[in-house]
C-alpha cells in the first residue's frame, strides 16, 4: 500500500526507492508545504548550512522556507572509496523553515512517512545533539534523530549566526540522503546504492571518490592553496568594504573549502589549524553584519509579502512564499 | 514607623476544621529535551513549587514528581482549595501623637486609618516595650488555589533554570526546547493561562506514535479529567511518566533476557546508561539484538565503547566475565513485531563495529614507538609544549620514582613505558573512542612485543580515573600514574595556570588527588619535593616560561588535597590535620608520612588521657609561648621540687624513645611516648609556681616547659588540637 500523507501520493512509497526518487519525494512533500525548491549553491561547502540559502537567510526578520540537495564536501573524511560508509563528497537534503513552525516535529515525520518509513513500525528517537560551527559563529540546539538507532537527520534550531542573536528563530532539518536510501534499499555498502534504476552510486562516484581522496591528502599544493585563501581573504575584506556582501560571501566560503583541503593535507598545526578558523569566522561575521545592514536598506523586502512583523509571525502559521 | 506582622487567622482558632482539599496536576509538554536536564528539572520543579504553595498559604498532603523526554509533571494532593485568610496588624503612629488633649483622633490618626484602609474607629492599639501604639487590624481572605495558580504560574514556570537554553518564538521564553503543551488542573477544573505562546488546558499528549493518530500532529491528544487520573491515562497512551516505574522495567527486562542469554548486563557503565535509558524513553522496551561472533577478536573494551558511547546499548557477559555477540537496546516502542527495529539496530552496530575494527587493524601496522614523532604534532599546552615534550618529561620523571620508592629494579621498565604511555593518543581507535586512551596502548603495546609489565603499566597509568577506580596494580604502573600526574602539576604550577576557586579547567585537582591516593594506597613513602624540582628544571631546560607558582605553592596545594582526602576517605578532625600539615620542611615533602602523622594522631585523640594530656601540654605552650622563651638548658640543681624533677626525667626519657620512634615512622609509638608526660606535667603545674621568686628558678621552669615544648613540637603543631568539650 502506498503510503499517503496530506492528500498526495508519494513516489518514493509507490516505486523502488532509489536516491533520486527519494530525494523527488522530499521535494515534493516540501514543496506542498509552501517550501521554496532551491537549488545547490555552486560553489564547494562542507555543509548545505553553508549555502547563502540558510547562512544569510536566517539572518534578519524576513521569513524564509526552502528545500534544497546540497553537494557537501569534507576532504577529510575521503577514503579511497574503500570504506562502505564514509565519503568526501555527498549530498546533504536541506530544509530551512523561519520562522520556525511548532509542527515542524509533524511535519518531518510525515515526511518520512512518504518516503516510505512507517513511525509506527520503527523507534524514532530525538537524542540531544547541539549544534555548533566555529567557522561560520553559529550555534543552535536540537537532535540527532535516529531511525532504529542509526542517525538520519540533524535537526538544529539556530540560535545564533555569524554572531547574531536570531529573531525570529529558524529551524534546519538536514537529511542524510545516503543514509536514509541505505537503509531504505537494505544495503551495507554506500557504493551499492542504487541512484537510478540500474546506475549505482558506485558507476556515478566511486572513481571521484579515488581522486579526491589521492589529490585532498596527497597531491593538493598546499602553498597555493595558502596563497589562495590568503588571496580569498583579501578580496572578501575588500568586497565588504565596498558593500558588495553577496560577492564577499563567495569568497568566505572559498576560505572554508580551501582552509578543509589544507586541515585534509596535513598541511596545519593545532595552533594554525584556530588561527585558521578564526580567520573564517571573522569573514562569515563580516559578510553577516553586512547582509543584514544590505537587507534593511532594501527594507527587508520579503517581510512584506508575509503580511506580519517577524515577532508575530512566530506562531507557526506557514507563509506561502510561493504560489 | 509601622511594622507589619502577619497572624495565620488559623492560630487564632484552633480548633476550625480542616480547608476542603482538592488536587493539582502541571505539565508542561515540550518536544524532546536532552535526558540529563530532565530529573535536575523535576527537582526544581517540586522545589519551586512547594515554596511557592506555602508562601501563599496553600497547604498541600504531598507533591509528586514526573519526567519524560517530552514532560516534566508535578502532581500536589490535598491542596486547600483555598488560602487561608491571616489577620494582618500594621503598627501607626503612638497613642500620644494619635489622639489630641480632648481624645479625638489628630491628623496622624486619620492619615494611618486612610492610609489602611479602616476607619478611624477600628484602630485598635497594642502595647509595645516603646509605649501604646495604634494598630490597624486587617482580615486578608483567602483566594481560591485555582485563581492564585492562575495568576502566578507563569511567573513561577520562568523560574525554572537550564544548564542551556533556547528561544523558538515570540514569546521570548527560554527552555531546553520548544514548549508545545501545558496541562493544568485543579480537580477536575482546568486553569487557563498563557505561557511561552501556548494557553493552558486540561489536553496533554500521548506517545508520538503509541497513541493513536499518524504521528504526534494528527493526534487530539488526550484529555486529563482530574490530576489523579494522569499517570494512568498517559500509560493509557503509551508514556509510563514516573521515572521510577522506568527504571524498574527496564532493569527488569534487562535482567530477564541476560538470564535467557545465560548471560548477564555488563556493570562497568551499567548505572550511566540505565540512567540515560530512563530518561531518554517514554515507553522503555529493550530488544536483544546479535552482532557477528568474529568481532570478538577486537578487544572486548572497544566493542563495548561502541555499544555504549554511539549507540546506548548495555552489553552481556558470560559468567567469567567474557562479552557475548549480544547487545540490548533499549527502545522508545512497544509494538507486537519489534523485528524491524531489532535488525535496523544490528545493522548500525554492524557498521559501527566494522569501523572499530578497520581502526584496530590499521593502528596496529605502526608501532607505538614509531608513532613518537607524531607526538610533537600534538599540542600538550600552548605554554607547556607538545605531548612530545610531556613525554619527555615524564620519562624523566619516572626514572627519578623508581629511585626515590627504592624500586630501582624497574626504572628501565617504567622509562620504557612513560615513553609509550601517549603514543596511542595518536591513533585511530583513541581519536573516535578517547575513553579508551591507555587501554588502546596496552593492547598495542603488547603487539609490538612490549615487556608485560610496560604493557601493562601503559595500560592502567590513567588510574584512578575516577574517586571509585582502583589506583594501578603494578609497581611500574603506579610509578608511570605519578611520573604523568607530578609533571602535570608542575607544569601547569611552573607556568602559573593555578587552579582558584571553583576554576579548575585542566583538572588538577583531580590529578593531585590521584597522586595522594596512589602514595597513600600504594604506601609509597616518596619525598615528591626532590621529585617535582626536577621536574622543574625539565621545564627549565625546555624553555617554558616561569610564572612564580611552583614549589612551596604546589606543596601547599597538594596538602590540601592530602587534607581533602583525610576529610573525605578517612573522617579525620580538622584540627588533627591542622597539627600535622602546613609545617613546610624546607623542600622535602611525603605526603604518605603527613598522612602516618595524622592516622596516628586520630587514632590517640579517642584514648582518655589525650584530651587532659593536651590542656597540660597547651598550657605549656602558652608560657613559652607568650615568654618567647628560647633557653632550653635546665641545672638539675635548680630543680628543687619533686614534680620538677620528675617530669625532666620524664622528658629526657621520653626524647630519647619519641626520637628512636620517629625514626622508625612508628607514629602510633611516639604519641604514645607523649601520652606517658601527662601525670608528670599535671603534677609539675599542681606542685610548683612557674613564675617562682627567684629568677633563676623561674629561668629554669621556663627552660624545663620549652623542652616540653619542643618535644611535643617534634610530632606536629599539637597546640592546633581542639580539646573536645571545651
Amino acid at each position: 500500500m502506498p503510503v499517503r500523507s496530506n492528500g498526495y501520493r508519494s513516489l518514493a512509497a509507490t516505486i523502488l526507492v532509489t536516491v533520486q526518487n527519494l530525494i523527488l519525494s522530499l521535494h515534493q512533500f516540501w514543496a506542498h508545504h509552501n517550501c521554496i525548491i532551491y537549488q545547490p549553491y555552486d560553489l564547494e561547502k562542507g555543509a548545505g548550512t553553508f549555502n547563502p540559502a540558510t547562512f544569510l537567510r536566517a539572518l534578519g526578520p524576513e521569513p524564509w522556507r526552502a528545500a534544497y540537495v546540497e553537494p557537501c564536501r569534507r576532504p577529510t573524511d575521503g577514503r579511497y572509496g574503500e570504506n562502505p560508509n564514509r565519503l568526501q563528497h555527498y549530498y546533504q537534503y536541506q530544509v530551512i523553515i523561519k520562522p520556525c513552525v511548532d509542527a515542524i516535529q509533524s511535519l518531518y515525520l510525515d515526511s518520512l512517512s512518504t518516503l516510505g518509513i512507517d513511525p509506527r513500525k520503527h523507534d524514532i528517537q530525538f537524542r540531544q545533539d547541539d549544534w555548533e560551527s566555529p567557522t561560520l559563529g553559529a550555534w543552535g540546539l536540537g537532535w540527532e534523530v535516529r531511525l532504529d538507532g542509526m542517525e538520519i537527520t540533524q535537526f538544529t534550531y539556530f540560535q545564533e549566526a555569524g554572531g547574531h542573536a536570531l529573531d525570529p528563530v529558524t529551524v534546519e532539518l538536514t537529511y542524510g540522503t545516503e543514509r536514509i536510501a541505505m537503509y531504505l534499499q537494505g544495503v551495507d555498502n554506500v557504493y551499492d546504492l542504487e541512484w537510478s534504476k540500474g546506475v549505482s552510486y558506485r558507476d556515478l562516484f566511486h572513481d571521484s571518490e579515488v581522486q579526491f581522496s589521492q589529490y585532498n591528502f596527497e597531491v593538493a599544493d598546499i602553498e597555493m592553496i595558502r596563497t589562495m585563501f590568503a588571496s580569498c581573504e583579501k578580496e572578501c575584506r575588500a568586497l565588504l568594504q565596498q558593500g558588495l556582501v553577496l560577492p564577499a560571501y563567495d569568497y568566505c566560503m572559498k576560505t572554508s573549502h580551501l582552509f578543509n583541503v589544507l586541515d585534509a593535507r596535513g598541511a596545519l598545526s593545532v595552533a594554525e589549524r584556530t588561527g585558521y578558523i578564526g580567520r573564517v569566522r571573522g569573514l562569515a561575521r563580516g559578510c553577516a553584519d553586512a547582509y543584514v545592514e544590505r537587507r534593511k536598506s532594501l527594507g527587508f523586502p520579503l517581510l512584506a509579502g508575509s503580511g506580519a512583523e517577524p515577532a508575530a509571525s512566530a506562531k507557526g502559521k506557514s507563509k506561502r512564499l510561493v504560489s | 514607623m509601622s511594622s507589619r506582622r502577619s497572624t495565620p487567622a488559623s492560630t487564632k482558632h484552633p480548633k476550625r476544621n480542616r480547608l476542603p482539599t482538592t488536587s493539582f496536576l502541571l505539565e508542561i509538554g515540550s518536544e524532546e529535551l536532552p535526558w540529563q536536564t530532565i530529573h535536575p528539572a523535576m527537582m526544581q520543579l517540586a522545589q519551586l513549587l512547594e515554596g511557592f504553595l506555602a508562601n501563599h498559604r496553600l497547604s498541600q498532603d504531598s507533591i509528586r514528581t514526573f519526567g519524560t523526554p517530552r514532560r516534566l509533571a508535578i502532581l500536589v494532593d490535598g491542596l486547600a482549595t483555598k488560602q487561608t485568610s491571616i489577620l494582618q496588624e500594621t503598627l501607626g503612629p503612638s497613642k500620644a501623637v494619635a489622639f489630641d488633649a480632648q481624645g479625638h483622633p489628630t491628623k496622624a490618626a486619620q492619615g494611618f486609618a486612610k492610609s489602611q484602609g479602616v476607619d478611624v474607629g477600628a484602630l485598635e492599639t497594642r502595647e509595645t516595650s516603646k509605649g501604646v501604639y495604634l494598630c490597624a487590624v486587617k482580615q486578608e481572605k483567602g483566594l481560591p488555589a485555582a485563581t492564585v495558580l492562575t495568576q502566578h504560574l507563569p511567573n513561577l514556570l520562568q523560574q525554572l533554570t537550564f544548564p542551556k537554553t533556547m528561544k523558538w518564538n515570540a514569546s521570548g521564553v527560554r527552555y531546553p526546547r520548544p514548549i508545545r503543551w501545558v496541562v493544568a488542573l485543579v480537580g477536575s477544573k482546568a486553569l487557563s493561562f498563557d505561557f511561552a505562546g501556548v494557553r493552558s488546558g486540561a489536553r496533554s499528549w500521548g506517545h508520538r506514535f503509541l497513541s493513536g493518530g499518524k504521528s504526534g500532529a494528527a493526534s487530539q491528544g488526550l484529555k486529563i479529567p482530574r490530576p489523579e487520573l494522569y499517570e494512568a491515562d498517559l500509560a493509557g497512551s503509551g508514556v509510563v511518566v514516573d521515572p521510577v516505574w522506568r527504571r524498574e522495567v527496564l532493569a527488569g527486562q534487562l535482567k530477564q533476557l541476560a538470564r535467557s542469554v545465560k548471560g548477564q548486563v555488563y556493570q562497568a557503565n551499567y548505572e550511566e546508561l540505565l540512567e540515560q535509558a530512563v530518561f531518554s524513553l517514554e515507553c522503555p522496551n529493550v530488544v536483544c539484538g546479535t552482532f557477528a561472533p568474529t568481532y570478538l577478536a577486537v578487544p572486548q573494551e572497544v566493542l563495548i565503547a561502541s555499544m555504549e558511547e554511539h549507540q546506548g546499548f548495555f552489553s552481556v557477559v558470560n559468567r567469567k566475565g567474557e562479552l557475548l555477540p549480544r547487545f540490548f537496546a533499549p527502545t522508545n516502542m512497544d509494538v507486537r513485531n519489534m523485528e524491524l527495529i531489532r535488525v535496523g539496530n544490528e545493522r548500525v552496530l554492524a557498521a559501527r563495529l566494522a569501523d572499530a575494527r578497520y581502526f584496530f587493524d590499521e593502528d596496529r601496522k605502526v608501532k607505538l614507538a614509531d608513532r613518537l614523532p607524531e607526538l610533537n604534532g600534538v599540542v600538550f599546552h600552548k605554554q607547556l609544549g607538545s605531548l612530545y615534550q610531556k613525554t619527555e618529561r615524564t620519562v624523566v620523571l619516572a626514572g627519578v620514582l623508581a629511585e626515590a620508592a627504592g624500586v630501582p629494579e624497574v626504572k628501565a621498565s617504567g622509562q620504557r613505558a612513560a615513553l609509550l604511555s601517549k603514543a596511542d593518543l595518536v591513533t585511530g581507535m583513541v581519536g573516535e573512542f578517547p575513553g579508551l586512551q591507555g587501554v588502546m596502548g596496552e593492547h598495542y603495546a603488547a603487539h609490538d612485543g612490549e615487556p608485560a609489565e610496560v604493557c601493562q603499566a601503559i595500560g592502567e597509568h590513567y588510574r584512578p580515573r575516577t574517586p571509585d577506580d582502583a589506583i594501578p596494580e603494578t609497581t611500574v604502573g603506579r610509578l608511570l600514574a605519578l611520573a604523568d600526574r607530578l609533571d602535570t602539576l608542575a607544569a601547569f604550577f611552573y607556568a602559573g595556570m593555578v587552579p582558584s576557586g571553583s576554576e579548575d579547567p585542566f583538572g588538577l585537582r583531580r590529578s593531585a588527588f590521584g597522586v595522594i591516593r596512589i602514595v597513600i594506597e600504594a604506601g609509597l613513602n616518596i619525598n615528591l619535593g626532590a621529585v617535582l624540582q626536577q621536574a622543574e628544571q625539565r621545564l627549565a631546560q625546555q624553555g617554558v616560561k616561569a610564572d612564580g607558582h611552583a614549589g612551596p605553592p604546589l606543596h601547599q596545594f597538594l596538602e590540601e588535597r592530602l587534607r581533602y582526602y583525610g576529610r573525605i576517605m578517612a573522617g579525620y578532625r580538622e584540627d588533627v590535620m591542622d597539627s600535622v600539615l602546613g609545617r613546610a620542611d624546607g623542600d622535602s615533602l611525603d605526603l604518605r608520612d603527613l598522612f602516618l602523622r595524622m592516622e596516628a594522631l586520630q587514632a590517640i585523640t579517642s584514648q582518655p588521657d589525650f584530651d587532659s594530656l593536651i590542656v597540660g601540654f597547651k598550657r605549656a605552650h602558652r608560657i613559652v609561648e607568650k615568654e618567647a622563651w628560647t633557653t632550653r638548658t635546665v641545672e638539675a640543681a635548680l630543680l628543687t621540687h619533686p614534680t620538677e624533677q620528675t617530669l625532666q626525667q620524664a622528658v629526657e626519657t621520653a626524647k630519647r624513645a619519641v626520637a628512636h620512634s620517629l625514626d622508625a615512622h612508628d607514629y602510633h609509638g611516639a604519641l604514645k611516648q607523649l601520652i606517658g608526660l601527662k601525670s608528670p606535667i599535671d603534677q609539675f603545674f599542681d606542685g610548683v609556681l612557674v613564675n617562682a621568686p627567684e629568677p633563676e628558678v623561674r629561668a629554669n621552669r621556663l627552660s624545663l616547659l620549652r623542652q616540653v615544648d619542643d618535644l611535643f613540637s617534634v610530632f606536629g603543631d599539637l597546640s592546633q588540637i581542639q580539646v573536645q568539650g571545651q
